[in-house]
């Protein structure tokens, strides 16, 4: 792996550098508190120290609603409507959320190619950012705190810039096309890179590992957890849409007026609505709020073959971002019964 | 493909189908505002919905229109609030293939319904009109499902026009409206909102509110009054959002009148709270 030093007086530049390379987005600050990903305009917007967007990066190759496809009635065709494949360039994605979008490449990618997601993250450069944590980070438990795959170039904080790793063959050409914005790294940057690193792990409030979580859960499928908490749950689904690894989407047709065409359209569900469980026949195999609320706990901590972690990432999303204030993480302890991870 | 591949349709097969199955179509008004009415008959595409469908009545786009025809499609604005809207609703039913509930009004009752299990008739018509009387035989504000089957309802005030397009559409295509049964609160987070409940303690009703707004009001900061009414299927967690507001430092009495506003007439809404608060003295 390469590593290069961007200084902090070229930051600036460096982002207009990948501005004139396709759309960049990266964190603003949206509200008096709250950050989400955005369009960068002005690069001074980008903003460098945030814990956590309300939107997962995810929305830039699986977006919130996206035409399918149209028909056409009369003639019985379908005509697909592929993403145009303009690059986008993800400036700031904090380390949890690279491993969430691996996890997205392998529903997406992996198994059965949905052909709008990979058109869109193949055309997609991703630049990631070093971060500190907060009290509702857990990324340390799931192993998602540091990344080796899935990112093209990653910043590091020093005190006087970023010390750069190059994740690719595409970061590194990033670098080379560029080079007057990077200096090589001194043996001082390597020392502040070690203790950013040291001082971010010793900042967690849970440590340890969770790999065993969801066996755990399973045991203790009635834990009395669930119910105390689903009962608190409003059912709004803050924290599937929230979630960067989320990925439940509903489709429908909305045809034209005069029936001889329309379009398919397909936008994010979730899990914690009535109808994400409701079959032919009425049949709902999550008829009550307990079993959407239980299911959403079994399915973050599912094991994710390509990442070797859970689904979750350990953001701290959905608890961030749940008006009830339903602490994930919390009750997980709860039901793992250690009060402290293995 | 691109889109310009796409053949134009013969529209001779259209102007013989339009002979045989034009569709009738009636909207009607109970008590209410008329601004279901203005908007349907506003929407963009209003010239080519008549020339799609023949309106047997819509009195905001014909003074030609007739209550007592037959029709395929239904659309009823309003709350049962008088004698005379509950004759003509059960005509219109009688009338009727499909029987759609459009509004706050036809679909919870509306704001003039709001003090449901309150006050009753007497009680709301003295503090109105004192002795004077009317020329109506009233009755307490109540959905139009209170009377009679609706087969779809379409909330809002006023309602989208998107959803509007959509129910057209799709009953006209031989389909139906899918229905939602989630918040307004999911949508807010859809469109990329902050989130003003959390953020800023306001009293936002999106977390029991059904969708389909695009969060119109928090979208500009103004938190959600309900206007759409309570998901349905029971998933209006009145209940959870009145703790929360609690915890906030909202009353008791305000968390209660503000949700009563469009939902006085859910069945949960009361038992929910009770929850929380405790019994109704």
């Amino acid at each position: 792996m390469r590593y290069v030093k961007l200084p902090k007086e070229k930051v600036c530049e460096f982002l207009e550098r990948l501005k004139s390379m396709g759309t960049l987005y990266g964190p603003k600050k949206i509200s008096e508190k709250f950050y989400d990903f955005r369009e960068i305009g002005d690069v001074k917007e980008v903003e460098f120290e945030y814990n956590r967007t309300i939107t997962p990066p995810r929305k830039y190759f699986f977006p919130e609603r996206e035409t399918v496809f149209t028909f056409d009635t009369v003639n019985v065709e379908i005509h697909e409507t592929m993403p145009e494949g303009k690059p986008i360039i993800l400036f700031g994605v904090h380390a949890c959320d690279i491993v969430g979008l691996r996890i997205m490449d392998s529903r997406f990618i992996d198994d059965l190619p949905d052909p709008y997601y990979q058109i869109r993250r193949e055309n997609g450069i991703i630049i990631g950012l070093s971060c500190l944590p907060d009290e509702y980070c857990f990324c340390s438990v799931r192993r998602t705190d540091f990344v080796d795959a899935g990112f093209d170039l990653f910043l590091h904080l020093l005190p006087d810039g970023y010390l750069v790793r190059v994740g690719t063959v595409t970061g590194h050409k990033l670098i080379e096309n560029s080079p007057e914005y990077f200096e090589e790294i001194s043996s001082e940057d390597k020392d502040n890179f070690a203790k950013f690193e040291t001082k971010r792990r010793s900042m967690f409030t849970v440590q340890g590992n969770w790999d065993d979580m969801r066996y755990r859960l399973e045991l203790h499928l009635d834990h009395p957890m669930y119910m105390r908490e689903s009962d608190k749950c409003l059912g709004c689904g803050n924290c599937t849409l929230t979630c960067p690894t989320c990925r439940c989407y509903e489709v429908k047709d909305l045809p034209t007026l005069d029936g001889t065409g329309g379009e398919r359209i397909r936008f994010w569900d979730s899990c914690q609505f009535r109808s994400h469980g409701l079959v032919a026949g009425g049949h709902n195999f999550r008829p009550t709020k307990k079993d959407r609320f239980l299911n959403r706990y079994q399915c973050k901590n599912a094991y994710c073959e390509t990442t070797t972690t859970s689904y979750c990432v350990g953001c701290g999303r959905c608890t961030y971002f749940c008006p009830a204030d339903i602490q994930f993480k919390e009750n997980l302890l709860e039901v793992y019964g250690t009060g402290g991870g293995a | 493909m691109e889109r310009s591949k796409m053949i134009l349709p013969d529209h001779e097969i259209i102007e013989e189908c339009r002979d045989v199955c034009r569709a009738t179509v009636g909207v009607y008004v109970l008590t209410s505002c008329y601004g279901c009415q203005l908007v349907m008959a506003t929407v963009q595409k209003i010239m080519e919905i008549a020339n799609l469908v023949d309106f047997k009545c819509f009195y905001m786009v014909s003074s030609k229109s007739s209550m007592h025809e037959p029709v395929d499609i239904a659309f009823v604005e309003g709350s049962v609030s008088t004698e005379k809207d509950l004759e003509e609703l059960k005509e219109v039913r009688k009338n009727a293939k499909v029987l759609v509930a459009i509004g706050a009004c036809a679909v919870n009752g509306g704001v003039q319904s709001w003090s449901e299990g309150d006050l009753n008739y007497d009680e709301l018509y003295a503090s109105v009109y004192g002795d004077s009387k009317i020329k109506y035989k009233g009755l307490q504000a109540a959905p139009i499902d209170s009377y009679v089957k609706v087969d779809y309802f379409l909330p809002g005030c006023p309602p989208e026009e998107d959803e509007i397009m959509y129910f057209l559409s799709t009953f006209l295509f031989g389909s139906y409206p899918e229905e939602i049964d989630y918040p307004v609160c999911a949508e807010c987070r859809l469109e990329g909102n902050p989130c003003i409940l959390i953020e800023s303690d306001a009293p936002c009703l999106g977390p029991i509110t059904v969708a389909g707004c695009k969060a119109r009001c928090p979208s500009f900061g103004v938190p959600c009054i309900g206007c759409r009414g309570p998901v349905p299927h029971d998933n209006s967690w009145f209940d959870s959002l009145a703790l929360i507001f609690r915890n906030k430092g909202y009353s008791k009495d305000y968390i209660r009148e503000r949700m009563k506003i469009f939902c006085s007439f859910d069945k949960n809404l009361e038992e929910r709270l009770e929850k929380v608060f405790g019994r109704k003295k």
